[in-house]
């Protein structure tokens, strides 16, 4: 299909997926449009992530003890640690447990949660209250309390970590979704399909998803940037990622007792995990932002 | 005929909170039941601890007095009939009852709580009502540039950078500890910043939102002067979320005492929670987790209570 020779009879003649691809075309132009800035700034910080994993000639986890607790210079940019490994590559592999694990929780949550809002939202009253008191049921404990004891019991490694902070985090999205479908079950169009005798997966598809992804990304990126701090908490009490493997926690619990000496030991991981969640919280309000206005 | 009305929504509230601590308790003990390792083996060893591994008679002599070998509903009822009574048995590792553990735990926990809410809420307040009255002043920018730096802090190197500067280096006040007041000072001003943040960005918003109200333009035409509609109306919309939030707030305060009381090596709830799961002493661990929910859900419910009857739309 061209593009440019686009009109509404050759629209008519597309077959589905070109329809589709279509769309989404348009979809990827107008965001571009509106988030250039801040699209090319992540961009940018991606980009100067790759390349720092690209140039650096040390590797994270290999011990070097001549060179212990070297203070920041030109061949160490952050200083060195307890073992003579250089912060500044620690930290950019650290990036990828931090940031990785938490895309893989939040998103696992996001789906968890979103199916059991839709079954919740959009099936009878009986389905609804089983999910939503299940659903109070988990909220109830503290997230970080229960993600402690579920990694403490399971035994304290990153799969246990990541099955526990999955179990903690599904919730809020299972609240949204349930209130957002349970608005659009009331709308005309919904109940015409229901009486059309449409099938259900198909007004689960047409009908409920493409109204609640805009609110559920949202709350996605805020859950991304709480699981971050999750992680690293939970790695920081000895929970999560085991030393020596470079999590920005685990670095911290690593270098605690060699704080006095050198507090660069400290200061760097704690700053990496300062500004990801800082960029990923500011993400999250312009996205908000976006959508409360195109809502208006 | 609004009592009535009272009657019957707090029986679906009471109703519903029944359902979500049986919830909690049954979670609860799933995780325990289903937590790998020999729990009558893990008893045998703490009890006779320093005699070598347990005999294999005295793992099946605990297992028949702990019922661990019955089927787990069983297990679940005579688990949940210790709980009704609040008893929540002795200490796998030290065999002192949880109960006298837990409560003297409690009180270096509130202590901490108090402290740090007082101090959060004592500068939380004052910032975020200045802010919006003056929007785009400088204190307006630094609100809102502290709440979004303050949100991304992880509370446990904030901990550590306060003990590096203010015990390390200046030596005003002593790093570790429990004690006087001069130990509660640096993890009470941690947790204190993360109230601080948090209450800030959420009054702020509030008051943001309760300005947007359109009523404010009926008020001001007939002639209500700016004071007054800010000290008055908006402040007074802007209440009821408030309340709502502090209560959820209060429950996660639990949460960030955990991180706080291990950075600084305090006695408290968090650091007993973190032990006894480090030692898999699942009483203590138990009594703990039922702890926090039953807080966390006690308060959702109450505030609910409370905001039907300072919101008469919520009836």
């Amino acid at each position: 299909m061209n593009l440019f020779s686009f009109n509404y009879l050759s629209f008519q003649k597309c077959t589905l997926a070109q329809k589709y691809a279509l769309a989404l075309y348009i979809q990827t132009q107008t965001v571009f449009k509106k988030h250039s800035f801040f699209l090319l700034f992540f961009g940018l910080l991606i980009g100067l992530v790759l390349l720092g994993f690209a140039m650096t000639p040390y590797d994270p986890v290999e011990t070097n003890f001549l060179n212990r607790l070297s203070s920041p210079s030109w061949k160490n940019w952050f200083g060195t640690d307890q073992m003579g490994r250089d912060i500044a590559t620690r930290i950019l592999y650290g990036a990828g447990w931090s940031v990785g694990l938490a895309l893989i929780v939040s998103t696992a949550g996001a789906v968890i949660g979103m199916i059991i809002g839709l079954l919740a939202g959009s099936l009878g009253r009986f389905v609804d209250g089983f999910c939503m008191r299940m659903t109070d049921s988990f909220f109830a404990f503290p997230e970080l309390i229960a993600a402690i004891v579920i990694t403490g019991v399971l035994g304290p490694n990153t799969v246990n970590m990541v099955i526990a902070l999955i179990l903690v985090s599904w919730m809020r999205f299972a609240r949204l979704v349930r209130a957002l479908t349970g608005d659009i079950k009331q709308r005309d169009y919904v109940v015409q399909a229901k009486l059309n005798k449409l099938p259900y997966y198909l007004i689960l598809s047409r009908h409920y998803l493409p109204n609640i992804i805009l609110s559920v990304v949202v709350i996605w990126t805020s859950s991304w940037s709480r699981t971050i701090l999750s992680i690293s908490g939970l790695s920081f009490l000895g929970f999560g990622v085991q030393p020596p493997q470079a999590e920005w926690g685990a670095m911290l619990l690593d270098g605690k007792p060699y704080m006095l000496t050198a507090p660069h030991v400290m200061i760097f991981p704690g700053i990496a995990v300062l500004v990801t969640v800082l960029i990923l919280n500011l993400m999250g309000d312009h996205f908000r932002d976006h959508l409360q206005s195109s809502e208006k | 005929m609004t009592l009535n009305n009272f009657m019957r929504v707090a029986l679906i509230k009471a109703i519903s909170l029944i359902l979500v601590l049986l919830g909690v308790s049954f979670l609860t003990f799933l995780l325990y039941y289903y937590a790998p390792g020999d729990k009558a083996l893990a008893i045998a060893n703490a009890r006779y601890i320093g005699e070598g591994s347990a005999s294999v008679e005295l793992v099946e002599q605990i297992r028949l007095e702990t019922g661990i070998d019955r089927p787990f509903f069983v297990q679940f009822y005579y688990w949940a009939l210790d709980l009704i009574q609040l008893d929540f048995g002795v200490s796998l590792i030290s065999q002192e009852p949880v109960s006298e553990i837990f409560i003297s735990q409690l009180q270096e926990t509130m202590e901490l709580a108090v402290l740090s809410l007082l101090i959060g809420m004592s500068l939380a307040l004052p910032l975020s009502l200045i802010s919006v009255w003056k929007p785009k002043s400088f204190i307006d920018r630094f609100a809102i540039a502290l709440s979004s730096i303050g949100a991304a802090i992880p509370s446990y190197w904030l901990g550590l950078i306060f003990i590096f500067v203010f015990a390390a280096k200046l030596q005003w006040v002593p790093a570790y500890g429990t004690g006087s007041l001069a130990h509660l000072i640096l993890p009470a001003s941690t947790l204190g910043l993360w109230v601080l943040t948090s209450q800030t960005r959420l009054i702020r918003s509030f008051l943001l939102e309760a300005s947007a109200a359109p009523f404010l333009e009926a008020l001001k035409i007939r002639g209500v002067g700016p004071k007054e509609l800010f000290c008055r109306h908006i402040v007074r919309h802007a209440f009821v979320p408030f309340i709502t939030m502090l209560g959820l707030d209060l429950a996660y305060l639990l949460e960030g005492a955990v991180i706080v009381e291990v950075v600084f090596a305090r006695g408290g709830i968090g650091s007993l929670l973190v032990h006894s799961v480090m030692s898999r002493d699942f009483p203590i661990i138990q009594c703990i987790v039922i702890f926090s929910a039953v807080t966390y859900v006690t308060i959702n419910s109450a505030v609910e209570i409370f905001q039907w009857f300072i919101n008469p739309v919520s009836r």
